[in-house]
């Protein structure tokens, strides 16, 4: 099978589990009516706008129906608006937010990622080769550490040992008016005001919404290095607390390629031991350690989500807790379906990278 | 029927045993039992020999007569507080002695019916296969796909805020991973010939798959319940930390008591002044995971036969 004819392949099978994480949202915004009318009713709490959200929403007609307005709405970005109980931006239309928040989340996990593959590959390789000895014996128990923490623990245990100028946006409740402040985020530990944090705050336009890469595009240097510092300890964080699956598969995977017929072919000819480890079992390991990307990165995610809360994050972490505190429905319902989404993408990348890597998956 | 389910399960034992018996060989292995029977122990003796209501931690107020009660800083460890004290009084000793049995018990059940759940549905995929293997195999692959704690928050917030709740959730996202591992073992034994003679021998599907193949595909799943078990109460844990738990502020939960040190009214940066407060209930939760993870690989070893020697 070609490589395009397997991504065609791929990406129709993707529809029925599209359709099977809408019944899931469907469900679970359905189930309790209350939450949902209050959901799409915005600021304003009238019977007759009560009524017109019954109506626009089709709650009074069959479930199907029901249903395919869902779907409607959900593809349309009617997503709803938050509710008045959020201390601040309450009837901002939840998909206003999720453009909002959605990009420091990504630029987190991102970074994650990288920190992760940057330390977790050379351990779990070194693992493999040094096998049984004292270096191994370290990296197994790091792994085994490593999955062992409350990521939120290692979080805080980094925030004490730090001290109290950790990079953590100080939350400033009360403006001269006894009014929520807007700008929750818009403070760092130093005190410097800090509009970049938050976007669409302080009037700026925040061209892609990466924190790190906004900074640069406006020359504000100090502000990108006070920002590397806001996301590099959160994202160490969750790189610990992730690394430890990957080191041990990466370790298990690599053993079983040195055991090959091929290695020993390359060993005996002559190959120098660093180009066999480097070209020959390495490549292999690594294309057997993408098939459990998906589950990594989903436990990685999970990861995000409690780190940001930890650490103050404004994305979307903070913001389902934020919103299930204040019962904020669609705010949350708005983070399940993105963050499945992003997973169920996430695994079909992973898919595509392996036929890639691998050509002999495409076989079948 | 009676006997060969007998028999078949006297042979269990007696593998059981002598698993054990490597188990113990190795010196980590053993680490990782002996720290997940203390913290069992604790479980069940633990409440008792604090006293009290035991999913409720204990509070010490100031009454100031005209003022009201005063809730104190957290008091450094002491002779009256072994563990000192976290924010609003609260005693930490009181709530991680408290705090072991539910979470034991929630990760018990959680574990036991995804374990159930997933092995029923596995085996009906794997032995059956077919169109509604097909069907159970992409059910699996969409709840995979849903994060866990994403998935327990929104279920908290619509059911509301109780155990059951919390269970149910948990229990929908871990299914899956069972379901998943259960039908690729299944895949394998099905082909092998102790299998296809008791077919030969006339025994029904079901018969087949109850005495020949679970038995035979079970101990992967032994290994991924004593992993996953860490798994559901490092989850439980970060649910209550960050507030989103099943009961109030005085719930004795590991994971409640470090988030009651960050509530307090100058928020995270609290905890650098009182580090007491998150690193000793963090401690108890780290040495028991890994002691789970300990004895999960070790189970693993001593069931691999290529590593049995």
């Amino acid at each position: 099978m070609k490589l395009y004819v397997y991504i065609i392949r791929r990406l129709i099978l993707l529809i029925p589990v599209i359709i099977g994480v809408t019944l899931i949202t469907f469900y679970l915004s359905h189930v309790n009516i209350g939450m949902l009318i209050a959901t799409y009713e915005g600021k304003i709490h009238t019977a007759a706008r009560r009524e017109e959200v019954i109506i626009s929403l089709h709650l009074n007609g069959p479930i199907y129906e029901q249903y395919l307005y869902y779907l409607t709405n959900l593809f349309t970005g009617k997503w709803g608006y938050l509710s008045p109980g959020e201390p601040f931006d309450a009837g901002t239309p939840v998909f206003v937010e999720f453009q909002r928040r959605f990009p420091p989340t990504a630029e987190l996990a991102i970074i994650a990622t990288g920190l992760v593959l940057l330390m977790g590959i050379p351990l779990g390789v070194l693992s493999a080769i040094k096998k049984d000895k004292v270096v191994d014996q370290i990296t197994r128990l790091i792994a085994m550490a490593a999955v062992s923490i409350p990521v939120f623990w290692l979080g805080l245990i980094i925030i004490i040992a730090l001290g109290p100028n950790s990079p953590i946006p100080v939350p400033l409740r009360i403006t001269a008016e006894g009014q929520l402040d807007w700008a929750k985020y818009a403070f760092t530990s130093t005190g410097a005001l800090q509009p970049w944090v938050f976007s669409a705050s302080g009037g700026l336009s925040r061209p892609t919404g990466f924190l790190l890469i906004d900074t640069l595009y406006y020359h504000d240097y100090p502000a990108f290095l006070d920002a590397l510092k806001h996301v590099f300890w959160p994202a160490f964080t969750v790189a610990v607390t992730s690394f430890g699956v990957i080191i041990r598969f990466l370790r298990s995977s690599m053993l079983e390629v040195l055991g090959q017929d091929y290695i020993r072919t390359a060993r005996s000819k002559g190959v120098p031991e660093s180009f066999v480890i480097k070209k020959h079992a390495r490549r292999n390991a690594l294309g057997a350690t993408t098939t459990i990307m998906g589950l990594f990165f989903a436990g990685l995610l999970s990861g995000v989500v409690i780190t940001e809360n930890v650490f103050g994050w404004p994305g979307m972490g903070t913001w389902l807790f934020d919103a299930a505190e204040n019962s904020d429905l669609g705010s949350v319902i708005a983070t399940t379906f993105v963050f499945t989404i992003v997973i169920v993408v996430a695994n079909l990348v992973v898919d595509i990278l392996y036929s890639y890597l691998d050509p002999r998956v495409r076989l079948d | 029927m009676q006997s060969d389910i007998r028999d078949s399960i006297r042979a269990r034992i007696n593998s059981f045993l002598k698993s054990l018996y490597f188990l113990t060989r190795s010196p980590i292995s053993t680490a990782g039992l002996i720290i997940v029977i203390a913290y069992v122990i604790l479980a069940i003796v633990g409440p008792i020999i604090v006293g009290g209501n035991p999913t409720i931690m204990k509070q010490y107020v100031n009454y100031i007569p005209g003022v009201g009660y005063i809730f104190n800083n957290p008091q450094p460890p002491s002779v009256r507080f072994p563990l000192g004290t976290t924010f609003e009084g609260f005693d930490i000793y009181n709530g991680i002695m408290k705090g072991a049995r539910l979470d034991i018990e929630v990760a018990a059940l959680v574990v036991l019916s995804g374990a159930t759940i997933g092995v029923i549905l596995g085996s009906i995929a794997g032995f059956k296969g077919g169109v509604l293997g097909d069907v159970i195999m992409r059910v699996t692959d969409i709840f995979l796909s849903i994060p866990f704690i994403v998935l327990a928050v929104a279920f908290l917030l619509i059911f509301g805020r109780t155990l059951q709740s919390l269970v149910e959730a948990l229990i929908i996202v871990w299914w899956p991973l069972y379901t998943r591992l259960v039908r690729g073992q299944v895949l394998v034994v099905r082909e092998l010939q102790y299998v296809e003679a008791s077919k030969a021998a006339g025994s029904s599907s079901f018969r087949t798959v109850l005495l020949h193949v679970i038995p035979n595909s079970i101990y992967p799943i032994f290994v991924q319940i004593s992993l996953d078990f860490g798994n559901v109460i490092l989850t439980i844990a970060s649910l209550d930390f960050l507030g989103f738990g099943f009961a109030g502020p005085n719930l004795a939960e590991w994971g409640n008591i470090i988030g009651l040190a960050t509530k307090g009214a100058s928020g995270v940066l609290a905890i650098t002044r009182y580090p007491w407060t998150v690193a000793i209930p963090g401690l108890v939760i780290l040495i028991f995971v890994l002691g789970l993870n300990l004895l999960g690989d070790g189970i693993r070893d001593v069931t691999d036969p290529r590593l049995r020697r």
